[in-house]
């Protein structure tokens, strides 16, 4: 979000932000910060996922206070255009997160895979049982 | 030896008692488990009534997870050998007992059955391929051979006699995705002897094949990223990732 808002304010290489921009900015990052910890705070979210998008919200923050700093990274990266910088950024940065929850819900299909087999053989393993006892009765009814 | 005939259905209410009734007949020494794949049908009333063992999957979970459930059982309950045939009436019982032979004489670890057999001995109701599974076949076939450098005519047989070794390899590691031909593969590469046997496949009795062209070609190429992947995992990897 900071980052449409710093994108839309670089119209030159530098990036100058009115201060204005910027409390907008720096607000909204707060917000997002805050509904984060709501999430977590209504069980919504459980904390381990929760880390990466609280360093993403203090990554906008900081854009916020420091907008120089995103004409440092995009120098060190040798692009002379920083929105492309920025942009590369957030794009590389939301494709490694989607990989992560493809890995996150391999793992989890799995695992419910494992418990449907477990449940599956419990349920057969009760019928053979039952089975024993069923048989009898079965036959000393006929 | 104690033997287990497992049968994966899903949705086959139609064929799977006479599938139970006719492995009853051909192989009396065996326990038999129906591994009813969430069916919405009633394929599990069906196979209690035949008189099966029935492990239900509280959900579809694919032809994969419900072979890996019976690999799992056999190997829990300490069962010698072990079988499968599909419940849709295509594979005859006398022949898994031919399958079975070859891992009571521990000639192989792991038998499959292959449709494809000398033509000059068909027979009118034996099995026909369709085209696109021929094509699909002769993909499988050449990448496979290619991949574990056996030769193997049908790929994605449904009917396979299997003993200890390759139980605990299947309850562990068996691909919910591509099955028939990953588990194949990864037998070989973990050095086990897998032996195919030419055996008489007939006409399908109840459902139809989920096969449509567009659906072949996707599973082709599925199958040959598979296999590609498969390539490079591990040999002998830690069974302790679930």
């Amino acid at each position: 979000m900071s980052g449409l808002l710093l994108a839309a304010a670089s119209e030159s290489p530098k990036v100058h932000l009115t201060s204005q921009t910027r409390v907008i900015a720096a607000v909204l990052a707060l917000a997002f910060m805050g509904l984060v910890l709501e999430l977590i705070r209504r069980d919504k979210l459980q904390e381990r996922f929760s880390v990466v998008w609280f360093v993403a919200g203090l990554g906008m923050l900081v854009g916020a206070a420091f907008p120089g700093l995103l004409t440092l990274v995009a120098d060190a990266m040798g692009v002379r255009d920083t929105n492309v910088a920025l942009f590369s950024i957030v794009l590389l940065f939301l494709l490694g997160l989607a990989l992560n929850f493809s890995v996150t819900m391999s793992r989890q299909a799995a695992q419910i895979t494992r418990l449907a087999q477990e449940r599956a053989l419990e349920k057969a393993n009760a019928q053979a049982n039952n089975g024993k006892s069923h048989d009898m009765t079965r036959s000393s009814g006929r | 030896m104690r033997t287990l005939v497992f049968i994966p259905a899903w949705n086959e209410e139609g064929s799977v008692a006479s599938v139970i009734a006719d492995v009853r007949e051909c192989l009396p020494e065996a326990d038999l488990l129906v591994i009813d794949d969430g069916s919405t049908d009633a394929t599990g009333e069906r196979a209690r009534e035949a008189g099966a063992l029935v492990a239900s999957l509280p959900f579809n979970q694919g032809l994969g997870a419900a072979l890996q459930t019976g690999y799992l059982y056999a190997l829990r309950e300490g069962y010698g050998a072990c079988a499968h045939l599909d419940a849709d009436g295509q594979h005859p019982p006398r022949e898994v007992a031919r399958l079975l032979q070859e891992i009571y004489g521990d000639r192989a670890d792991l038998v499959i059955g292959s449709r494809y057999r000398d033509p000059s001995k068909a027979e009118s109701d034996d099995y026909k391929p369709t085209l696109s599974r021929r094509i699909g076949t002769g993909v499988f076939r050449f990448f496979l051979t290619l991949a574990t450098r056996q030769r193997f005519t049908d790929t994605t047989s449904g009917m396979r006699a299997a003993n200890r070794l390759v139980m605990a390899l299947f309850s562990e590691h068996y691909s919910p995705d591509f099955a028939e031909i990953e588990s194949l593969q990864l037998a070989v590469r973990e050095g086990l002897r897998v032996e195919e046997l030419p055996v008489r496949m007939l006409e399908r009795a109840g459902g139809s094949s989920f096969l449509t062209p567009l659906r072949s070609a996707f599973f082709i190429f599925k199958g040959m990223i598979v296999l590609l992947v498969g390539q490079f995992r591990p040999r002998h990897a830690e069974a302790s990732e679930r």
